[in-house]
């Protein structure tokens, strides 16, 4: 958490993260550029470097993409999504080399500049006739809107819906490299391993992603108010002692996903996404008596649902009542940071 | 699996990561590294061979002789045996050929300085710019005077390829990957040939022209770095095979 912008926020877990990802990039170009040496498969220096930069790109995209459905199954995953950016930041980095020297090497010195010509490299029939590169192109370009757009000064002045929108394009990028990588590389390199691999990469993504998927679709249903008189119109939550202590119970409820948390005795509920990045609040818990969450560790009181100062994060809350050992829940949002006394249960 | 103490949940700002997580992340991130770098390690192994070309790249030599157009310009060097002659398939800087270096009249003999980039026994000079004059034709030099043999119509499968980086610029200087290289290179008028290997991987290279003797250069473009069985009249100039066909009857064979 922060109140002010810097270029990065610098602390010890994001350092150790950084130098895992700078370890992988060189030991990932390093592997490739010595083993090729190795088996003298006669390459230039250019042609090295550009093809070890695609494979790291590559692979280290795939870990990116594998590690928030990962999280989402398994929390112990969560130091991987916490400087995930910089992960992206640097996988945009290296695709960058790729791409420029792809540039230079293909299309620079020629009779046409090298942008017009990546872009009207002749069409010809079939997978083969296809132009590749154009696919890589606009993945980049993509992957850098993404960088450039990674801070959180962006972050806050896109607000984080529009913000998020825009990082789904990855998806899309992910898209058009596979693409890039199957009509490209792929038509002139056919071992059969090299094939497999990139379906078992697309495999595991989708997979991964697939499971995360359904394992969320419980919280998504939504749950009908069922209270009667003076709780009509409430949503019964279930037993207050079915929600973990310290954490938090996610359902639906016109169309939004509220968390209900349970720290004690103490019940309470706010709008499961986190103002930060729309992290999901519900997955994180209740730590130093704050609501904590789970992707950058942003927090929030129970009782108001703001920041604690000078932050001045804040999300709306829902009144809560415990009835019997049940909890209900007001399916009415407040307006963010409003106060709303915590119920209790007798039961903690 | 949700970790009921709230300590054990992992805070990125608090330094550490808690036990419980470390413990199971370490050799996560252990095993991620090693399958990184066996992929990239893997993949390295499992790539084509890109071909023993060679370019002379920072070594130029004085080259001279006569100009043979075909239409390209081909250096027609006499040997230094005074046996015959060598022909070098020329091209300038970049992705450029040398039709405008050699503007002489001809019979013209040009001394130049270049750098060699030599495969399968086929030469190609990168010609150094500003380097091309013409000279008083040196006492003894006997230009060719006899006709290309005709070998007759021919039926090739091969790829067409642009000479300068196949025969060793660019490593590897065709297929797919580097078809908008070769597109950008024949555009530019680097010679384009046609790739032809035999069952045992022995290449033969046929300098391509139109049915009239014409550069084909603009007209291939769409079909270089692909799969192709061309039909036409085959020459041999000295050591330089020639193909002459024109590319409407060209046949891309798709897979």
């Amino acid at each position: 958490m922060g109140v002010g912008y810097r270029a990065v926020g610098w602390n010890r877990n994001k350092k150790r993260y950084d130098q895992v990802v700078l370890v992988g990039v060189l030991l990932s170009i390093a592997a490739f550029v010595v083993l090729s040496l190795v088996t003298d498969k006669g390459l230039t220096f250019e042609t090295a470097l550009i093809r070890s930069t695609a494979i790291t790109a590559f692979l280290l995209l795939h870990v990116i993409l594998c590690i928030g459905p990962l999280a989402r199954l398994d929390q112990r995953f969560l130091p991987l999504l916490y400087n995930r950016r910089h992960l992206g930041v640097t996988m945009f980095a290296v695709a960058f080399v790729h791409g420029v020297f792809s540039l230079i090497q293909f299309h620079a010195l020629g009779d046409t500049d090298p942008l017009v010509s990546l872009v009207t490299t002749p069409i010809s029939g079939g997978a083969a006739g296809f132009p590749f590169q154009p696919l890589g192109a606009a993945a980049l370009a993509i992957l850098f809107l993404m960088a450039a757009t990674s801070h959180d000064f962006w972050l806050a002045n896109l607000t984080a819906p529009v913000w998020k929108a825009l990082h789904m394009l990855v998806y899309a990028a992910y898209g058009l490299i596979v693409m890039h990588v199957a009509l490209g590389a792929l038509q002139d390199q056919r071992h059969p391993v090299l094939l497999a691999a990139v379906i078992v990469g697309l495999v595991l993504v989708l997979g991964l992603h697939l499971i995360a998927g359904f394992r969320e679709k419980g919280s998504d249903r939504e749950v009908a108010p069922s209270g009667t008189d003076d709780l009509t119109g409430w949503v019964d939550v279930g037993p207050a002692d079915e929600i973990p202590d310290t954490r938090a119970r996610i359902l639906t409820v016109s169309g939004e996903r509220v968390a209900v948390f349970r720290d004690g005795t103490r019940v309470f509920a706010m709008s499961n996404l986190c103002q930060h990045q729309n992290g999901p609040l519900g997955e994180g818990c209740v730590r130093d008596g704050l609501v904590t969450c789970p992707w950058h560790g942003y927090q929030y009181r129970p009782e108001d649902g703001q920041s604690p100062p000078p932050f001045h994060e804040r999300v709306p809350t829902f009144a809560t009542r415990v009835v019997d050992g049940r909890v209900w829940l007001d399916p009415e949002p407040r307006a963010a940071g409003t106060f709303v006394e915590p119920s209790t249960t007798t039961n903690p | 699996m949700r970790p009921a103490d709230p300590q054990q949940f992992f805070v990125g700002y608090v330094d550490g990561v808690p036990q419980r997580t470390r413990s199971f992340l370490a050799p996560l991130i252990a095993l991620c590294l090693v399958v990184v770098a066996s992929v990239a390690g893997l993949a390295a192994t499992l790539q084509n061979d890109a071909g023993d070309g060679v370019f002379e790249f920072g070594v130029t030599k004085p080259f001279a002789g006569w100009i043979e157009r075909l239409p390209h310009p081909v250096l027609v060097s006499p040997d230094p045996s005074g046996d015959g002659h060598s022909r070098y398939l020329l091209s300038a800087f970049g992705k450029h050929g040398a039709d405008e270096l050699f503007t002489g009249a001809p019979g013209a003999w040009y001394e130049l300085e270049g750098t060699l980039v030599y495969r399968d026994g086929r030469s190609m000079i990168e010609v150094v710019a500003g380097s091309v004059s013409i000279a008083t034709t040196p006492t003894g030099a006997v230009h060719p005077t006899a006709s290309p043999d005709e070998l007759g119509v021919r039926t090739l499968t091969g790829e067409i390829v642009d000479s300068k980086c196949y025969l060793g610029v660019m490593k590897p200087g065709n297929l797919k990957s580097h078809r908008a290289c070769a597109v950008r290179c024949i555009s530019g008028g680097v010679p384009p040939v046609l790739l032809v290997r035999d069952d045992e991987g022995y290449a033969t290279y046929y300098l391509l022209v139109d049915d009239e003797g014409g550069a084909v250069n603009e007209r291939v473009l769409p079909m270089v770095a692909l799969p192709i069985e061309i039909t036409g009249e085959v020459e041999r100039h000295g050591d330089l095979l020639v193909l002459r066909s024109d590319p409407d009857s060209y046949t891309l064979l798709h897979e």
